[in-house]
């Protein structure tokens, strides 16, 4: 019996229907997705703590204001993507809490990238631009998934994102056109992410967990894919505006199609989103705990000021 | 005066167990245009619902209203396709279903009439 639901279940998939929050699904599609999007909803609540370290240091009130605007996007999104991930944990008995708990405990990991350092304003254009380009394409790539929920909140998050795009290809371009120590800067802060960012689609083996991804179409893509597509879209701006890229060995080979490049260090960057161990990971999950744990009694507040109002 | 870590601990430990609603989320970009379903998101009342609805859903869009509902007090159909079942055709209810009079109102030398012409011809001074 439980084979025959599981039997029903995988045909949907493959007449392409999409799943909902209360339907019946098999405990190994709930457990993928909601790995995936309590990753993804946490990677946007952290991914804002490097550029918020920005709004303070941001050169003209302008870009103040829009830095302000694309963190307050991020943490919107980390709300938006919670509410679906809560709704895969609730029968599982996990409530937001808990999902939130799980990234002070280190349960959780969220994206290389955010545990990294951001000393210089060019550092915050090249996450804007290279990091959320990278994002981008990770998650418009996430658009056809099949789990319907996820993908109603990605459509709105990409839609989001286009202004993100633009922001940060604002910041490099002022950069590329300003003066030779403001494209150096530019050239040392993509010296500092480009292994990060080729690190960021993950490595290039389909994992089991990646197969399984693919056959509920919650995702449709190889990281190597997306990776692809990233270095033929991001390479020739990078080059255009007159970087370059700090791995002599990337070249595009024209018969296989494919770009070659330096791998990354998988092992070093895999520990880094494992055990926190990353330049800026502690600190950053120190703040996380703040706001979660000390903000706490604020939280608790609100629901008695309403049992006290009801009352 | 600063809590000390025991009665933060403690305010955690009571807070930790405070769960919120879930709201489902309707915004009305114009006078002309119905309520349109957007979103969920947790709130502690339906008034901070209503806060953060502005705050999640209308960071850039325009609109004019938003409704905040208690998830536990919608009402849907069924999972069942059966529900939405059309027992027989029912092009007659359609403009699809009287496409061939256009072709019928050309022997009397005269044009099928649409409704978005009548709207421009009312509209027009």
């Amino acid at each position: 019996m439980p084979e025959a639901r599981r039997e029903a279940f995988m045909a949907r998939i493959r007449r392409g229907e999409k799943i909902e929050a209360h339907d019946w699904m098999p405990d190994d599609y709930r457990l993928l997705l909601l790995r995936l999007i309590h990753m993804h909803a946490v990677s946007e609540i952290m991914g804002a703590y490097p550029e918020k370290e920005w709004v303070p240091k941001a050169p003209t009130l302008r870009r103040k204001m829009s830095l302000m605007a694309k963190v307050q996007d991020e943490i919107g999104h980390g709300q938006l993507l919670l509410r679906v991930a809560e709704d895969l944990a609730a029968p599982l008995g996990r409530d937001r809490m808990e999902l939130m708990d799980d990234v002070i405990t280190g349960r959780v990991k969220f994206h290389n990238v955010f545990h990294m350092e951001a000393p210089t304003w060019a550092d915050a254009g090249i996450i804007g631009w290279l990091v959320d380009g990278a994002a981008i394409i990770t998650q418009t790539a996430l658009l056809d998934c099949s789990y319907a929920p996820y993908a109603r909140v990605l459509k709105r998050i990409c839609a989001e994102e286009s202004f993100h795009m633009q922001h940060g290809e604002s910041i490099i371009l002022s950069l590329a056109e300003g003066e030779p120590w403001q494209r150096e800067m530019l050239q040392e802060a993509l010296n500092r992410w480009w292994e990060a960012i080729l690190f960021f689609f993950g490595p290039p083996v389909v994992t089991d967990a990646a197969r399984r991804m693919m056959e509920y179409r919650i995702r449709s893509r190889t990281n190597e894919e997306l990776r692809q597509k990233f270095l033929t879209r991001y390479v020739p701006r990078i080059r255009a505006v007159g970087l370059e890229i700090p791995d002599s060995a990337l070249r595009f080979d024209e018969e296989a199609g494919l770009w070659r490049y330096t791998e990354p260090d998988w092992e070093r960057w895999s520990r880094v989103v494992r055990e926190n161990i990353g330049p800026k990971s502690q600190e950053r999950i120190a703040l996380r705990r703040m706001a979660h744990q000390d903000q706490a009694w604020v939280r608790e507040a609100l629901v008695r000021a309403r049992t006290a109002a009801v009352v | 005066m600063a809590m000390t870590q025991v009665e933060k601990d403690q305010v955690y430990e009571r807070a930790r167990h405070t769960s919120y609603d879930v709201y489902e989320i309707f915004v009305q970009a114009s006078d002309l245009d119905p309520h349109v379903h957007v979103g969920s998101l947790l709130a502690p009342s339906p008034e901070w619902a209503l806060q953060l609805a502005r705050e999640n859903f209308l960071r850039r869009a325009d609109a004019i209203n938003i409704w905040a509902v208690r998830r536990s007090d919608v009402h849907a159909t069924p999972d069942d396709p059966d529900w939405f079942a059309r027992e027989f055709d029912r092009k007659y209810r359609d403009v699809s279903g009287y496409a061939d009079n256009a072709r019928r109102w050309k022997r009397f030398k005269a044009q099928a009439m649409n409704i978005d012409d009548v709207i421009a011809d009312v509209r027009k001074e």
